[in-house]
């Protein structure tokens, strides 16, 4: 995959516009994944997914065509899913009853039943939940658990697309971990 | 545990965790939390991407690229 998409950003390169159309669609549903899992909304994240695309083609000539894009990439949607999430939210991501408030109804609901009756909790809900769980972790938790477990990308992919040593990533995922384990044991 | 969960753990630091495990309840219960908890953050549903989303991000690519480029 690396290889044609290399292509087509050389073709890019030249002006060819509609091989980054290509691009696009190559990259698009892991992009949208991505700033669907950090963001917790459609709307946003459709917003977001776009404008680093739009961002990965105006900056092409900046990629080192040495490297892989899609770390490039996913580096540029990461950047600004993070930017989004640091204005919408300054200084209270740990607010339970702030991050997605469509999943507070139900999960209040199931708090109060004291159990979970397991039959009863389809799937919709539980994949509710987890992601309500995800966007109540700090930001720099949430995107180094975003990118190792729903990108399913390397410890070091990750500190190459954060910036970071390996260490602090290693160190986040473990705190992202616990936290996500606290949150989700008695399910 | 988080060796083991980051899958960099050496040999004998595994057997070691294993045979741990064995004999602490705790730290057992606190390894199967957070298998647990991998494999459900692990199995959120993939999301459809909206439609149309190639057509609209090509319709909002500024259309003289080099021009913007010398701009900035």
């Amino acid at each position: 995959m690396e290889d044609i998409v290399k292509k087509r950003i050389k073709e890019v390169r030249k002006g060819d516009h509609n091989a980054f159309g290509e691009i696009v669609e190559l990259y698009k549903s892991k992009v949208y994944q991505l700033c669907y899992r950090m963001l917790g909304n459609s709307h946003e994240a459709e917003d977001i997914a776009q404008e680093a695309f739009i961002r990965a083609y105006v900056n092409i000539d900046r990629y080192n065509i040495d490297r892989k894009f899609s770390t490039w990439l996913y580096r540029i949607a990461t950047n600004l899913c993070i930017d989004r999430i640091r204005k919408k939210k300054p200084d209270y991501y740990l607010d339970a009853e702030i991050a997605g408030t469509e999943g507070m109804n139900m999960y209040s609901q199931i708090a109060a039943e004291g159990m979970l009756p397991e039959d009863e909790v389809t799937s919709m809900e539980l994949q509710a939940l987890i992601q309500r769980e995800i966007l109540n972790l700090p930001e720099k938790y949430r995107s180094v658990i975003v990118l190792k477990y729903i990108e399913e990308l390397s410890l070091n992919e990750i500190s190459e697309i954060l910036d970071m040593p390996l260490g602090t990533v290693k160190t986040r995922i473990h705190r992202g971990r616990e936290a996500l384990r606290k949150q989700l044991r008695h399910i | 545990m988080h060796e083991y969960l980051d899958e960099e753990i050496p040999e004998e630091h595994k057997q070691e965790l294993k045979e741990h495990l064995q004999i602490c309840a705790d730290c057992k219960q606190h390894f199967n939390e957070l298998v647990k908890t991998v494999a459900l953050v692990q199995s959120t549903s993939h999301i459809q991407t909206p439609e149309n989303f190639t057509e609209k991000v090509m319709m909002h690519l500024p259309r003289e690229k080099k021009k913007v480029g010398i701009k900035r």
